[in-house]
């Protein structure tokens, strides 16, 4: 079953387009998300969320058009775009006493363990906090819902290498309890420790989209990526 | 939309967007502009937005599992909360001005505009024109509010001259009376301007809802 489904989005700015971009998640799956710097994987994953207005396109969550069925579908989903960059003055318990109201299934409980977990102050505010622990409280907002779909840009960049490993254990636990995570990532070393599939794209194009294996063709990830670009890069010094 | 304008009252708003209902106390003052108090409620309110662009509000709330047009329509809202609550303190504050201290003699030798229900409909006006040109010139970038309070300024500057203006003008002395006698010719003033503030403030809403989806965050 497909929790998520993204068909020909296209996005047009001054100097990059997004091109007919299709990809798919499967339940109880990770997918990574992977590209260069300014390859549109931000802008893919903020289109999917409805933050970036497409030119065309269709979004689906779970079998519901995202347009029409908005509000449902963020109840199921959680996203976290990198660091908490909001109501930065004002405590971390305000912010999640007014965030909780509008989630039907908010868990205090996984609230306050994922808190503990990541060693996270509830009196602090999102200012005091360091980046990577910005990206920790991020987290725990997308965690406590009991979100079946989690969409996370960057997770991991910003993070020590033992957070980073923390987080990546996380995830193997939320997939273990049939959770789905499409998160986007250019430290491909972290997908080699959990991703099922990948999404692989160019200059707003998705260059590959499937197994692990099929687009790793026996190399590592990371070797993989780089031997792609690098062909990519060759044409066009060649042109 | 009950949670998100809580939201709105809880995070969004600062204490100083309700310490500028006070601005409404300044009905009772005599020989001055009182219409002022309309647009100081309005500055009260655009506090909030400076407040909520340098916290990232829209960002936040659009997060939040809620359709991206209601986020327009929570911070119409949040703005029609205050504007109200500041009306029935200008209501309250008119009345007494109007029926309880009109004998008073300052109120009396005012050259200004009085309280009145006539006041009344030009405090609606003012908050419309906040709304329309403010809020809805906010919600074409959901990011600059410099223009649309410049804009905003002019119009009710505008409409504190006019409200000013008219009952000087012969055969309109009656729109500065004080006392029940011209509340025949007053109230329908009120009521119209009731009906501008609710319409123009739905129409404005649903073209920044259109206007917003189309903004990239």
């Amino acid at each position: 079953m497909k929790v998520l489904s993204v068909t020909d989005l296209s996005k047009t700015y001054p100097g990059f387009r997004l091109q007919k971009v299709s990809f798919a998640v499967e339940a109880g799956t990770v997918m990574g998300f992977i590209g260069r710097n300014g390859a549109g994987k931000t802008t893919t994953l903020k289109a999917i969320m409805n933050m970036v207005h497409t030119t065309e396109g269709r979004i689906s969550f779970f079998g519901l058009d995202m347009k029409e069925n908005e509000g449902a579908i963020k109840q199921r989903i959680g996203y976290a775009g990198g660091a908490v960059d909001y109501y930065k003055k004002k405590p971390i318990s305000k912010l999640l006493a007014v965030t909780k109201t509008f989630y039907d299934h908010w868990d205090d409980a996984v609230c306050s363990r994922y808190m503990k977990l990541f060693s996270l102050d509830e009196n602090k505010t999102p200012s005091e906090l360091s980046e990577g622990m910005k990206v920790k409280l991020s987290l725990v907002i997308a965690l406590s819902h009991g979100a079946e779909l989690l969409i996370l840009d960057e997770p991991t960049s910003g993070l020590d290498p033992v957070s980073r490993e923390e987080l990546l254990e996380i995830f193997r636990h939320l997939k273990a309890r049939g959770v789905s995570i499409l998160f986007s990532t250019h430290i491909i070393s972290d997908l080699d420790k959990c991703a099922d599939a990948i999404t692989y794209i160019r200059d707003g194009q998705v260059v590959y989209t499937g197994s692990v294996d099929g687009f790793t063709r026996g190399e590592g990830l990371e070797d993989a990526m780089i031997c792609r670009e690098k062909e990519a890069f060759c044409e066009k010094l060649a042109l | 939309m009950k949670n998100l304008l809580c939201k709105e009252l809880r995070l969004a708003t600062p204490l100083l967007t309700f310490l500028f209902l006070g601005f409404t106390a300044m009905t009772f003052i005599p020989g001055y502009p009182i219409l002022c108090g309309a647009f100081f409620v309005c500055f009260g309110i655009f506090q909030s937005y400076q407040n909520g662009r340098t916290d990232n509000d829209i960002l936040y709330t659009v997060l939040l599992p809620v359709k991206k047009s209601h986020v327009v329509k929570a911070k119409y809202a949040a703005a029609a909360a205050v504007e109200l609550t500041a009306f029935c303190l200008f209501a309250v504050f008119t009345c007494v001005r109007m029926l309880w201290l009109s004998d008073s003699g300052v109120y009396k030798t005012n050259v200004l505009m009085g309280a009145n229900p006539v006041f009344l409909a030009f405090v609606l006006l003012i908050f419309t024109a906040f709304n329309v040109v403010f809020i809805g010139g906010f919600f074409k970038t959901a990011y600059n509010f410099g223009k649309p309070f410049i804009a905003f300024l002019v119009m009710s500057f505008l409409l504190i001259g006019l409200g000013e203006t008219l009952h000087h003008l012969p055969g309109l002395g009656w729109l500065n009376e004080l006392g029940l006698d011209h509340a025949g010719r007053q109230l329908p003033v009120l009521l119209a301007a009731a009906v501008v503030y609710a319409a123009a403030t739905a129409a404005s809403c649903r073209t920044a809802q259109n206007r917003f989806e189309k903004i990239d965050l």
